[in-house]
C-alpha cells in the first residue's frame, strides 16, 4: 500500500498528536535523546551535575559516587556533567555506559580500566593535537598493550620442570617446555578468574595520560551502570581495585552506584567512606505547590492531553519516581488513544496506575506487604534490613531522605487490606 | 489479587506500534497452546508494525549470543521469551546487561506465569523500562470473536467515516494509508492481500 492519508481530516491528526505525544514520554528513549531533544529540566535537582562535574574537574585523582534508584535520573545528570565538562575546554571527560560492553555479573575487576584505556587509545589516535604531542610515545605498543588487557591474548610460558603438566603437554607436541596459554581480556565474558595483575594496565594508560595532559588538563572519567550491581558487595568487588589505581593515576571518577551503598548494613558504610563524595539522588516528592513534577510534564509536552489535575494525579501516582512518571502519561495517553478518546481521562490514569501498582505488588509475600502497610499506617521503616532493602531497590518503597521513606503510591493502590477483625 | 489488563494481540501491537521504535511491553503467555499464542503474536505485530518479527530465546543465552541476537539486525521487533521460566540468576544477568538491550526496533518479553515476579523482583531496570505495559494474552490467545470483529468494524467505521467497501475500494487502486489502522481494517474485512 501506499503512504497516502485518505482519512478524513482532524482523523489523523487525532493520531499525530498522540504519536508525538508518546514518542516525547518515552521511558526507555536514552537520556541523551532526550537532552538532545530539549525535554530535560536541568535544574530538576538543582544542578547537581554541575557540583559533581566542578569538584571532578578541580580536584583531580578525586571520587564521587552518585547514587540512586532504578529510575531517578542518573544517567541524565551524569551526561548533563559530561556536557558541562566539555565545555569547560580544558577537561577531557570520558562517559562509559560499562554495563553495555561487559557481562557485569560475572566477577571483573579490570573492565573499567580496560574500558578508559579503549576510550583514551582511540582519542589519541584520531585527535591531531594529540597526535604532535604524542612524540616519541610508542603508540602501537601501547595500543596492543591496551587491546590485550580488554580483549585478552596468548603468551607463550615456560613449564617448570616439577609441573606435573609436562608429559601431559608434550604428548600432544609441546615443545621446548613451552606451552601457549589463553590469557583472557576483561572486556570478554565471562572470563574466571583474577589471575592476572591489574597494574598490568598502569604503565600504558600512565603513557596515555601523559600524552593528553599536554593537550588538555586532566581526565575525567564517568562510569555508568555500576548502580546494576545492585547488592553492595558485588558493586564493590568489581570496582575497588580499579578505583585505586585510577586515584593512583589522578584521574578524577564519577560513577553510579546502587542505593545499597547507602542504605545496607556493613560494607555500605565502608564503602561509603572510601569516596571523597557520595551523593543521593533521591525521589522528588510530589508537590502540588511547587510543581516540580508537574514541569517535567510540562517540558514534554503534557498539557497537550493532560487536563492539569490529571497532572497532578499522575504525579501523585508516580511517588516522584521520574521513570515511572514518564511511564505514567505515556500509558495514559496509549489507554486515550485505543479507547478512542480525545484526551486522557482520570479513568485512564486509574487504569495505568493500577497496571503498574500490580506490576510491584507481584513476588511480594505476606510478611513484605505487612511490612509495607506497617510503613504506611506508622511511617517506620528500618532499611539496614536486608528484606527491606531489596524493597528499597526494587521500588516498592520509595526514600524522599535519609529518614523519610513511603510505600510506592502505585502500589499502595493495589496492596490488599486485611479483612477487619469481626467483634 | 488485582491482575493485568487483558488484551487482544492485534490491540498489544497497536500498542507498540503507537510507542514508536524503541517500545518494550511485556506479555503474559497463555498457559495452554503457548506456541500457537507466540506465533499468532509474532503475525500480528509483523502484521500491524510492517516489520520483521523475530523470536530470541532467552535460555539457554549468552551475553555475547543475545548482544549478536538483539544488534544484528538491531531496528525488526524482538520477541524476547523466558520459555517456561527463568531463574533468578538469569533475570538478575539481564537486568545488569539492559544498557546492552536497547536497541533500535521494539522489544517484547513474552513471560511464564511466574517471570513477572522475577521480573519485579530481580531485574528492577529493565521493569522501569516496561512500566505498566505488562498484559495478558487472552484465553483465546488473543483470536477476536465474531460479535468482538464486527464490534471493531463498527469502531472504525464511525472513527473514520468510511464504509468497509470504500475501505476496501481505496486499497485496491492504491489510495489507503499504511497506517494501522487501516491495515487492521483490511486484515478483519480478510483482505490482508491489499496490505
Amino acid at each position: 500500500m501506499p503512504s497516502s492519508v485518505t482519512a478524513p481530516e482532524g482523523q489523523l491528526s487525532r493520531r499525530d498528536k498522540y504519536r508525538a505525544f508518546i514518542l516525547a514520554f518515552n521511558p526507555a528513549a536514552h537520556p541523551s535523546d532526550v537532552i538532545q531533544s530539549g525535554l530535560v529540566i536541568e535544574d530538576l535537582h538543582l544542578s547537581l551535575y554541575r557540583n559533581l562535574a566542578a569538584r571532578a574537574d578541580l580536584e583531580p585523582g578525586s571520587q564521587q559516587l552518585l547514587v540512586g534508584g532504578v529510575g531517578s535520573g542518573k544517567t541524565t545528570e551524569l551526561l548533563l556533567a559530561r556536557r558541562w565538562l566539555a565545555g569547560q575546554g580544558l577537561v577531557l571527560p570520558v562517559y562509559v555506559d560499562v554495563s553495555r560492553y561487559t557481562d557485569l555479573s560475572s566477577f571483573n575487576p579490570g573492565a573499567l580500566l580496560a574500558s578508559l584505556g579503549i576510550y583514551l587509545d582511540a582519542w589519541v589516535t584520531t585527535d591531531d593535537e594529540a597526535q604532535a604531542s604524542s612524540g616519541t610515545a610508542k603508540l602501537p605498543e601501547i595500543d596492543a598493550k591496551i587491546f590485550d588487557f580488554a580483549y585478552g591474548k596468548q603468551e607463550m610460558r615456560s613449564i617448570a620442570p616439577h609441573d606435573n603438566r609436562q608429559t601431559y603437554d608434550l604428548a600432544r607436541g609441546i615443545l621446548g617446555g613451552q606451552i601457549t596459554v589463553n590469557i583472557p581480556g576483561k572486556l570478554k565474558p565471562p572470563f574466571p578468574s583474577l589471575s592476572r595483575d591489574i597494574r598490568e594496565i598502569q604503565a600504558p594508560l600512565e603513557e596515555l595520560l601523559a600524552i593528553i595532559r599536554e593537550v588538555r588538563k586532566d581526565v575525567v572519567i564517568i562510569f555508568d551502570g555500576l548502580d546494576r550491581l545492585l547488592e553492595a558487595a558485588t558493586f564493590w568487588s568489581v570496582v575497588h581495585q580499579d578505583l585505586r589505581l585510577l586515584r593512583k593515576l589522578r584521574v578524577s571518577v564519577i560513577a553510579t552506584a546502587p542505593l545499597s551503598v547507602l542504605f545496607g548494613a556493613g560494607v555500605g558504610q565502608t564503602i561509603s567512606d572510601h569516596f571523597d563524595r557520595v551523593q543521593h539522588l533521591s525521589v522528588i516528592a510530589s508537590d502540588h505547590v511547587s510543581g516540580l513534577l508537574q514541569s517535567v510534564l510540562r517540558k514534554r509536552g503534557g498539557t497537550e492531553l493532560l487536563h492539569p489535575f490529571l497532572a497532578d494525579s499522575i504525579c501523585d501516582y508516580s511517588g516522584g519516581v521520574l521513570r515511572d512518571l514518564i511511564s505514567l502519561a505515556r500509558d495514559a495517553a496509549e489507554e486515550a488513544y485505543v479507547s478512542d478518546r480525545d484526551s486522557i481521562t482520570g479513568a485512564d490514569i486509574e487504569k495505568v496506575a493500577h497496571q503498574l501498582g500490580t506490576g510491584y505488588l507481584r513476588g511480594l509475600g505476606p510478611e513484605a506487604i505487612s511490612t509495607l502497610l506497617q510503613l504506611e499506617s506508622s511511617k517506620s521503616f528500618d532499611p539496614s534490613q536486608p528484606g527491606n532493602v531489596e524493597l528499597l531497590l526494587t521500588r516498592r518503597v520509595l526514600e524522599y531522605s535519609s529518614t523519610d521513606f513511603r510505600v510506592h503510591p502505585a502500589l499502595l493502590s493495589v496492596i490488599p487490606r486485611p479483612e477487619p477483625k469481626r467483634a | 489479587m488485582p491482575e493485568f489488563s487483558t488484551e487482544p494481540f492485534f490491540e498489544i501491537a497497536r500498542r507498540l506500534e503507537m510507542q514508536g521504535e524503541t517500545g518494550w511491553l511485556a506479555v503474559l503467555a497463555p498457559v495452554a497452546d503457548s506456541t500457537a499464542a507466540l506465533d499468532q503474536l509474532q503475525t500480528e505485530l509483523q502484521s500491524i508494525l510492517q516489520k520483521p518479527a523475530r523470536v530470541i530465546q532467552l535460555e539457554p543465552s549468552t551475553f555475547e549470543g543475545l548482544l549478536e541476537a538483539l544488534h544484528q539486525p538491531d531496528d525488526d521487533a524482538v520477541i524476547l521469551s523466558s520459555g517456561t521460566g527463568l531463574k533468578r540468576e538469569k533475570w538478575r544477568s539481564l537486568d545488569i546487561m539492559r544498557s546492552a538491550l536497547e536497541r533500535k526496533g521494539p522489544v517484547i518479553l513474552w513471560l511464564a506465569t511466574g517471570d513477572v515476579a522475577n521480573l519485579v523482583e530481580h531485574a528492577p531496570n529493565l521493569r522501569s523500562f516496561i512500566g505498566g505495559s505488562i498484559f495478558l494474552a487472552g484465553p483465546d490467545g488473543g483470536i477476536m470473536t465474531e460479535t468482538e470483529r464486527q464490534e471493531r468494524l463498527k469502531q472504525l467505521s464511525e472513527h473514520f467515516q468510511l464504509t468497509d467497501q470504500e475501505v476496501v475500494r481505496k486499497a485496491e487502486v492504491g489510495e489507503l494509508s499504511n497506517e494501522p489502522e487501516f491495515v487492521e481494517w483490511l486484515v478483519l474485512l480478510d483482505r490482508g492481500d491489499l496490505v
